[in-house]
Order: structure tokens, then sequence, then C-alpha cells
């Protein structure tokens, strides 16, 4: 079937649990998930490692989703958390010599350790207070990074050997996408999944109102703990990606302005939205890129005005997100719901 | 769908900037103009377009033009990254000037296993070790080196009976962090007594806290190893609090531009730099004073312009050579000798074992709010020293 009922005809379980809802959908998604993987066969290089970034901040932005968008408790430590898991990936793969299929998860799962300690507070603390103890997360880390010599190289950063199968070695861009794409797939299905879950409703209901969560028998420390654990599990996913895709990892990378990114990339893309994960990782992944790139060709156009249109990089970067949260403050995902609103009735809208 | 179209305008806007024509050679300009070092790393951008521009006008690469990309990745990580696979795919530059330890250190096993050479201003020891870093190349004293140089100096003009004190105050990040070992080792090696460790940040307001214990422990000497604008700081607080310390900093500590900040604090301060002063009567400021029609340049253009100048010597041969590619960069580069800056810098040679340029380290200080030259101090070229 090919067309959804007018209302909410959901008659069996099934039905209920479906995903994609309507034929067109299925063969669109699917049509998309084929070109994510031809793509690099079209494409540059620099097109496909672009699109590995994007990945890899999906990743990041879904694990940010679940614990602010759906748990509605502000993390400012995901940069920190993303480091964790890049550097316990490359030391359980050096020192311990895993392979990096273990490594990546066991990876996740130091990170997801160490975001419950951070998260922690979150059983006394809530909004602001709490950003303000995630912040400590941030600076502490940090800190750690910079003087555990032993397993981050302390200022010198480390090397991030390539995942091997056997004697085929992920060194090359596009077999980084490959895999990139590959998990950040199936972080998009998992989350997507975890939200209709027990565990999931329980986040949405920890955030839409505590009390009454509390009252309905949610176990409100156990579920905001858990969502800390499970942000940083992806984060830690995120970080043993970025640290095989850069090939080296230094603890500049991972400061609080790569937190707030990840923070603005889901109030951009939209709270508590799989879809808005994905837009904004996107968005604010190409911003820069796009006005790097755009600020360049305009400066070599005009020298002698060239430097004062670069320096405008930044500021134009900064209206640009002011506009989006203005106009569109449900975030891109919202914009997209509305687009294929209309789409829906064209021509003949109401 | 919507990150396909995004990868499609991506690639339409990058075809938009620029024919080349097929004699060019092309190089990749990773600066940071408008990012948290935007204040040091204009200039250096600058001294690289300038002598581009310089080398252009005056016959080229044999005959051959140099297509610079300068890019400004206001010192982001991922943002280098991205331009750093741009040049790599799109560009195909032969080889890259980069910038501070931010895109160095991240880009450091790229384009060893891309075979880019890439020329920075991170003087971090660890970068002159070919055998951890073979693609990568400065022109100027290492950060250990400077650190060495300065305790040197100070060593040999100390008169009285007693160990000299030092201490070391430092911002805690891989610039501040990289010369302290090397330093302390030295410092030890040559009869200093070490008193104390401070960190200051980069970002530091005030530096009172530090300061006062810095006065507790009463050393002789104090290393800075910060930027400008912390030092400044630093060197404000120890005049108000009344230290008898004297300062001495690493190569990004301080510039003609310091006594503005400073406001008189900076008398006496004495600070590595790498390579001549604006103005200096060596050969080689002639076409500089030309090209910038006497306009004066801080010592970080002329640092710019001096890894330009190698790095376009290196293309030279290489082109010559018929290997104008990365890994016949790279054997050129590491077998010039003494090459000659025109006195701009001591000769610079690269080996395949050794890339540290020279073991000369010009050491600078602040006299009536100008920056004059005080010494030239000769490290021997100590193998155990290399990358440390």
């Amino acid at each position: 079937m090919s067309v959804a009922h007018c209302g909410d005809f959901r008659q069996t379980y099934r039905d209920d649990m479906t995903v994609l809802r309507t034929r067109f959908i299925r063969i669109a998604v699917g049509a998309f998930v084929v070109l994510l993987y031809l793509s690099p066969l079209i494409t540059s290089n620099y097109v496909t490692s672009t699109m590995t970034t994007i990945a890899i901040a999906v990743i990041g932005a879904l694990g940010i989703n679940v614990v602010t968008g759906f748990t509605g408790q502000i993390s400012l430590g995901q940069g920190a958390f993303m480091g964790v898991g890049a550097f316990a990936c490359s030391y359980f793969m050096r020192v311990v010599h895993m392979p990096f299929w273990l490594a990546m998860p066991m990876a996740g799962l130091t990170a997801a350790a160490v975001g419950m300690i951070f998260g922690l507070p979150s059983a006394r603390l809530k909004g602001l207070y709490l950003a303000i103890a995630t912040l400590a997360a941030q600076f502490i880390l940090q800190y750690v990074f910079m003087h555990l010599d032993a397993v981050t190289g302390g200022s010198n950063g480390i090397p991030s050997p390539p995942p091997e199968f056997g004697t085929f070695a992920f060194d090359g861009d596009r077999s980084k996408y490959y895999l990139t794409i590959t998990v950040a797939i199936a972080a998009v299905i998992f989350t997507t999944n975890l939200l209709r879950s027990r565990s999931g409703r329980a986040f949405i209901a920890v955030r839409d109102h505590h009390l009454s969560a509390e009252i309905m028998g949610v176990n409100l420390f156990k579920y905001r703990l858990l969502s800390f654990a499970v942000s940083a599990f992806y984060a830690g996913i995120a970080g043993s990606l970025w640290g095989m895709y850069t090939g080296y990892i230094s603890a500049e990378h991972f400061t609080i302005a790569e937190s707030i990114n990840y923070l603005a990339m889901i109030i951009i893309g939209g709270l508590g939205s799989v879809l808005g994960s994905i837009f904004g990782a996107i968005f604010m992944t190409l911003l820069p890129q796009v006005l790097t790139v755009g600020t360049g060709a305009l400066a070599d156009i005009f020298p002698k005005i060239g430097f004062l249109i670069m320096s405008f990089k930044d500021g134009v970067f900064g209206i640009i997100v002011i506009l989006f949260l203005i106009f569109e403050p449900d975030g891109l995902a919202h914009r997209w719901r509305m687009i294929k609103t209309y789409w829906k009735l064209f021509p003949f809208s109401y | 769908m919507k990150r396909f179209t995004a990868s499609i305008a991506l690639a339409a806007m990058a075809f938009l900037a620029g024919p080349l024509s097929a004699q060019d050679i092309v190089i990749g300009n990773l600066a940071d103009i408008t990012g948290g070092t935007g204040d040091v790393g204009k200039p250096y951008a600058d001294g690289i377009k300038a002598y581009t521009d310089y080398i252009n006008a005056n016959g080229g690469i044999n005959g051959r033009k140099i297509k610079l990309l300068q890019q400004d990745y206001a010192y982001k990580i991922p943002e280098a990254l991205a331009l750093y696979k741009k040049f790599k795919d799109q560009d195909k530059v032969v080889a890259i000037q980069g910038w501070g330890s931010g895109d160095t250190e991240a880009l450091k096993e790229q384009v060893a296993k891309d075979q880019i050479p890439y020329w920075s201003a991170s003087y971090s020891a660890h970068l002159t070790d070919p055998t951890k870093s073979p693609y990568n190349f400065f022109c100027a004293p290492d950060y250990s080196s400077a650190c060495r140089a300065g305790l040197k100096y100070i060593k040999d003009n100390w008169k009285e009976k007693r160990k000299p004190k030092v201490a070391f105050i430092y911002p805690d990040v891989g610039y501040g962090k990289a010369p302290i070992p090397g330093g302390k080792a030295y410092a030890l090696e040559l009869g200093f007594e070490i008193v104390g460790e401070e960190n200051v940040d980069l970002k530091a307001l005030e530096a009172t806290t530090q300061l006062l214990n810095i006065k507790k422990k009463d050393p002789d000497f104090a290393w800075i190893g910060g930027t400008k604008v912390s030092t400044s700081v630093i060197l404000k607080d120890a005049k108000k609090l009344g230290l008898r310390t004297k300062f001495f900093g690493n190569i990004w500590s301080a510039d003609e531009g310091m006594p503005k900040l400073a406001a008189g604090a900076e008398e006496g301060y004495m600070v590595v730099i790498g390579a001549a002063l604006y103005g200096d009567k060596v050969p080689g400021m002639k076409a500089i004073e030309k090209f910038t029609n006497g306009q004066p340049q801080v010592s970080h253009w002329i640092r710019g312009w001096v890894s330009m100048m190698t790095m376009c010597e290196v293309l030279k041969i290489a082109d010559k050579n018929k290997e104008l590619n990365g890994p016949g960069i790279r054997k050129y580069a590491e077998q010039l000798k003494n090459f000659d800056t025109q006195g701009l810098t001591a000769p610079i040679t690269y080996t395949s074992t050794d890339h540290r340029p020279f073991m000369s380290v010009i050491l600078a200080q602040f006299v009536g709010g100008k920056m004059v030259k005080k010494a030239t101090i000769d490290l021997p070229r100590k193998q155990e020293w290399l990358g440390l």
C-alpha cells in the first residue's frame, strides 16, 4: 500500500510497530540508503570524506539527543565523552591488541561508564544546575586527556591505528566512509527503536513531567542515569570513528567548543527527533565548510577586501544560526514535516 | 536526499574556486586568520602570500608560477581536516604550508600516509624526528632548542657563585608543555636549580595566584611558554607584585607589538626570535623592504616569508629533477644543505634522519619599548635531543 489512511488507523500490534508506513516511504528510504552506499563511486574523495564527518556527527548528535532531547537533561560534556571513546579505542587497539571491532564497542562502554559517573548529579540537579555539573565533566576530562600521558599521549596526542579485517586495512577514504555510514545507519535504527521501547517511553515521561513520571512508577534516577550512559555510549562510538577517520587523536579537539557544537546540532535540527539529529549534523558540518570555501572564493575575486570577507565568516555563521532559531524554533525536522505535509495534499491543500 | 543535494552543492562550490593552468604548481596553505591564534597567524600567512607573489614576479619555480590556495581554518581542527581533504583530492596540491599545533598534529599521520610535505609554524621538537613525522618540516628553532638557548645564555652570563634559580611558567597545552621536559633536563645539566612550575592559561586575564607562588620561591629567572597576550599579563602582574625575577620566553611569547600590550612591563624581557627583524642589515631584507614599500612587518611575517622561501627552493630542485611530487619534494628537502636564506635565518639543513633546520637561536630583548637583538646562541646538534 503506498497511501496511508487519513487518521491514525493502526489495528494490529504489528501495525503499531511499523516505522516506515507506506510502500512509497519504504522505497524512498531504501533508495536513499542505496544511494548512500553508491555515492563514493560517483563523487570525489573530498565529498566522501565530508560525508564521513557528517556520519560521525550524526552518531554524536543522536547521542546527545537521547539525553537532552528525549530525557530533558542538558549535557555539556558530549565532546569530552567523544574524547574518552577515541582515546579508549586507541588504547584498546594499541596496548591490549584488540581488533577494532571489539575495541569500538568497548570504547563505547568505557565512555558510557564515564558518562554515568558524570550523570550522577542528575539525581539531584535539573536544568541549568545540571548543565554546569556536566560542564565540570568537560573540563575534568580535558585535564585528564592532557595529563594521562600513558593512555592519551598527553599534549602530543596519540596515533589511532586503522581497523583491519583479515588483511584488509580500513585506511582509505572510501573504506572509512563505508564503515562509518554503516555504524551511523545502525545507530539511527537503534535510536528509532529505543524510543519506542519501555526505556524510551520512560525517558520521554521523565522529560515531560518528572513528578508524573515518578508517580507512574518510573524510577527517575535510573532512567536519567541510563540516558547519560546511552548518550555517552554513542559519543564513545563517534569518538572511536573520529580517531579512525583522522588516524591521530589529540586532546585539542575534544573541547567545550565541540560539546556546544553538538548541542547546537540538535537545537537546530530539532530536539527529541531522530531526523532532527541527522539534519542538525548535516547542517552544522556543512555550513562552516560552505562558508570557508565560499568566502575563500569571494576573497579570490576581491583580493583587496579578501581579509574582511574571511573575517565575516564567523559572524555569518552566528547570524545564520540565530536566524534559524528565530524562524525555525522547532528545528529543521519540523520544517521537513511541513514540506512533506504540503506535498502530500498538493495541489489540493485546504 | 538532502544530504545528496548538499554534497552536489559542495562539489559545485569547489569547482568555482577557479581554473588553473596546467603549468601552475599548486600549494595549499592552512592559515589561521580569524581564529584564536589569528593575531599572529595573519602576519605569518601574509608573509607566505608575500613571498609567493614575490617569486611569481621573479621567475617563479623554473618559469612555472605558484598557485597558493590560502584558506582560513580559524584554528578549528575539523575544518583543517576538511580543507586538507580538499587540498589533497580536489586541488591536488604537491605540498602544504600549515600553521599551528592544532592542524599540524592532527594532520601529521595523514600527510605521512599521503606523502604530502608539510611546512608548519608549529615548532614542537617531536616534529623534527623523521621516524615519527617524515613529512613535517619547519624553518625555525624548535621550542625545546629555544628554551635551551635561553638557559645557556643565562648560564653563560651568570657571575655569582651560587646556582641560578629558574622557574617555568607555561600554559597547559601542547605548545606550552612541549619544551618543558627538554628544558628542565638541560637546566639541571647546566647547573640550575629548578624552583617552581606554574600553569598560566593562554586566555588568562590575571596571573597573581601563580606569580605569588613564584614570588615565594624567588627564582632569578623564569621561562614563559605562552603567547603574546598571556605573556603581557604575566609581565604586568609580576611588575605589580614587585618580583625581581627576570623573564625569558618562547618564540610566540612576544613580538614587536608587545610594548603596546605590556605598557612598559616588558622592559628587559628576553624572547627567542626565529628570524631576522625587519630592517636588519642582511641581504635578504632588501627584497622584503622593497616588496613591503618600507612598511615594517613583525617577525612572524618574516618567518612566513622564510618558510615559503625554503619550500620554493626545494620545489625548484625537485622540479629540475622532474620529481615534483610529495616523495620527490621530501627527498630533495632532506638533501638541502646549508641553504642560504640570505641572512634572514641561519643556513637551513635537513637530512633524512634529522629535520632540525639549524641549531642557532637568536635572542632579542625589549629595551626602551623596542625589540633589539641581544645574542645568537649556537647549540650543539646533539642526537639525543632529536625529537625531545
